[in-house]
């Protein structure tokens, strides 16, 4: 069964990727009446120019950028105090989407209310994770490769946890799920993505603030350049490192919660991000908080913007292309610095 | 509970297709993890080159399957290339980033509609695999071997031919491994520095290191896609590599033999939890004092959470696994 396309309605037309063929098999006929769906919307492709659409990108890159940096500064600030490349950091911004969805939707309770709840749950959870696995694994003098394999295990081990608590199907928050697109300037933006993305701009300018001004920030930084040196002018290594842990987990929890928002909650959320967040590090540089905000955007920007040229399933690839030019380029990164490559 | 059945499946699992074409990618990826200590996280992404290489010859260019091997081949130096070139001067996690991003990207490429022409798109390929079965010396209706090792004809000529190359390359790995060529790359995995002052050009020795792992796990695409009949995009990722890990870890990393009998007890357990969990659900959902706690559709789950607890574990614990030797295991030199 195929659907004509040019007698669709002007202003319409077939969403990315759905087909317009629809195939039913003689089989498929277990009831007598069978339904064959096809995906429309308004054309976005007839009515604007090529300039709005790249100002539309690039303001959602810039959105989803900010995201990306507010979840990759955990596992930034993560690998400079400690070393560890966290695998299952993905898994952490999952706990916030899914820990959301358990307060919003099955308890019932505003998601005002909730996502604080869920922030700090977020951050205990990194906590916990600090404390019963990789610190235990520091102590025990597991070497940095080991430990990051451990957390691939501890990936995979998350992941089908979320999966058999919350089954394999992506579902939506409760509060803010219905809204009306309205205008911004040349761009429309919905109130609810507006919102988070204003809240993540305060939230990203405070953790910039907060490494750069406050005596813990400076600990933190002082920690990433040199543990050995920092703990010897009598900063606590570990206790630097359990706050690092917890910032993470909170991060990339409340990134849980706003891609939950813009997207679904789903088990394989987080996972699906990670690998937008090792490219924002990457390009940032590793270890750095402020090189991770700066990464994190511009991934963002970029990948939202290089669906303008590929088609949309594939908008993450281009994410890979910024990994092996900015590795050949400046391994470093933008703001990292060259020993940590080598 | 049916535990004849259990014990005949966990029999069939040790030896059977699935176990065949895991050590061929564990024992390519032991070359780059446990004797050169490359991280390549991308191991099902070569997977997949040999698996669509036949598929694609044989289904869309009209030429023969076994074309496919020397294409998949291609492929497979293609991707090395690619990520190897920006990574491999560069710190180990680099490589493990980059090919864990390589997998990911090849499966979303495969799988999307824009290449559904050459890759079939999210159904994959299907039905190329005839040439392959017409080689056949078995007869496909009759059952062969003995209980509980017993094959339908079909998966017999398989097996023969995936645990062959399973001798061949593993042996062919052994003698690598004692060649001077074999030195180097472990000298590299004990100490890149010592190797560099001693004049080996360490990059070039990695890559190839990365190439070869990678066209031994291409055999092992090969031989899975073989078997099924089909390629499917989500056979191949980036978890999968994460299990052939998890094989390779258990029977020992360096060792030849270790990544044969790791894949062959790999899937002896994953095969007898997956029976035992199934039949504990077979009549309703297992209830514990009252509560619920499985269901028929969280085995799944539950089997692949042990996995990723049994990489923790081992890790952890036992990094050298069951054959392995400790002092092989100096990942973290650097």
């Amino acid at each position: 069964m195929s659907l004509d396309t040019a007698t669709l309605p002007n202003g319409f037309a077939m969403i990315d990727s759905a087909k317009s063929i629809s195939v039913i098999n003689k089989d498929d006929f277990t009831t007598s009446v069978k339904r064959a769906t096809f995906f429309t919307g308004s054309s976005n492709t007839s009515s604007q120019t090529l300039l709005n659409r790249m100002i539309q990108r690039g303001a959602d890159g810039l959105r989803l950028g900010l995201v990306i940096a507010m979840c990759a500064v955990g596992l930034s600030l993560i690998f400079g105090t400690t070393g560890l490349t966290n695998f299952a950091h993905g898994e952490m911004v999952t706990f916030g989407g899914l820990v959301a969805f358990l307060l919003n939707v099955t308890m019932g309770i505003p998601l005002l209310i909730s996502a604080p709840i869920v922030v700090v749950l977020g951050g205990l959870f990194g906590l916990a994770l600090n404390v019963f696995i990789f610190g235990k694994l520091r102590r025990r003098g597991v070497g940095l490769i080991s430990q990051l394999v451990v957390s691939v295990g501890l990936s995979i081990v998350l992941r089908n946890m979320y999966l058999y608590q919350f089954g394999g199907r992506t579902k939506p928050l409760n509060d803010y799920s219905q809204q009306t697109v309205m205008r911004l300037g040349p761009t429309s933006i919905t109130p609810r993505d507006l919102t988070t993305a204003i809240l993540s701009l305060l939230v990203l300018v405070a953790v910039a603030l907060f490494i750069q001004k406050s005596r813990t920030g400076k600990a933190i930084r002082a920690v990433s350049d040199n543990p050995t040196l920092a703990s010897s002018t009598g900063i606590d290594t570990q206790r630097i490192i359990r706050i690092v842990w917890f910032a993470g987990g909170a991060l990339a929890a409340l990134g849980g919660i706003f891609r939950g928002l813009d997207e679904q909650v789903g088990f394989e959320m987080g996972s699906r991000l990670v690998f937008l967040m090792f490219a924002a590090i990457t390009l940032g540089g590793l270890g750095s908080a402020f090189g991770a905000l700066v990464g994190g955007v511009l991934v963002g920007i970029f990948v939202e913007m290089a669906s303008l040229v590929v088609p949309s399933e594939l908008k993450n690839v281009p994410a890979l292309l910024i990994l092996i030019i900015v590795l050949i380029v400046r391994p470093q990164g933008i703001l990292g610095r060259k020993q940590r490559v080598g | 509970m049916d535990w004849i059945n259990i014990i005949q499946n966990t029999c069939k699992a040790l030896t059977g297709v699935d176990a065949a074409y895991f050590a061929l990618a564990a024992i390519g990826l032991n070359v780059q993890f446990g004797y050169t200590g490359l991280l390549n996280f991308g191991q099902a992404a070569f997977m997949a080159c040999g698996a669509y290489g036949i598929g694609m010859t044989s289904k869309y260019f009209g030429i023969g399957m076994w074309w496919g091997i020397p294409i998949g081949m291609g492929f497979v130096i293609v991707l090395a290339l690619l990520v190897g070139i920006p990574t491999l001067r560069l710190r180990a996690d680099y490589l493990a980033i980059v090919t864990i991003a390589l997998a990911e990207m090849v499966r979303l490429i495969v799988r999307s509609v824009r290449f559904k022409q050459y890759f079939g798109g999210s159904d994959g390929i299907n039905g190329f695999s005839l040439h392959f079965r017409e080689l056949s010396p078995f007869d496909p209706g009759a059952q062969y071997g003995i209980k509980p090792f017993q094959y339908s004809g079909y998966t017999v000529w398989t097996l023969l031919i995936g645990w062959a190359l399973v001798a061949i390359f593993a042996t062919l790995v052994f003698m690598l491994m004692r060649s001077p060529w074999g030195r180097v790359i472990k000298a590299i995995r004990e100490d890149e520095d010592a190797v560099r002052s001693l004049g080996k050009s360490v990059y070039s020795y990695k890559m190839q290191s990365l190439i070869i792992g990678g066209l031994i796990g291409m055999f092992s695409g090969v031989i899975f896609a073989l078997d099924r009949g089909s390629v499917q995009p989500d056979n191949y990722s980036r978890d999968v590599t994460f299990y052939i890990l998890t094989a390779l870890v258990l029977g020992g990393v360096a060792k030849v033999s270790g990544s044969i009998v790791g894949s062959m007890l790999f899937w002896g357990i994953f095969v007898f939890s997956d029976n035992f969990l199934r039949e504990l659900t077979k009549d309703g959902p297992l209830r514990i004092f009252g509560v619920t706690v499985m269901q028929k559709i969280q085995v799944g789950a539950i089997n692949y959470m042990l996995i990723g607890v049994g990489l923790m574990l081992l890790m952890t614990f036992r990094p050298q696994g069951i054959f392995g030797n400790r002092k092989e295991m100096a990942l973290d030199a650097r």
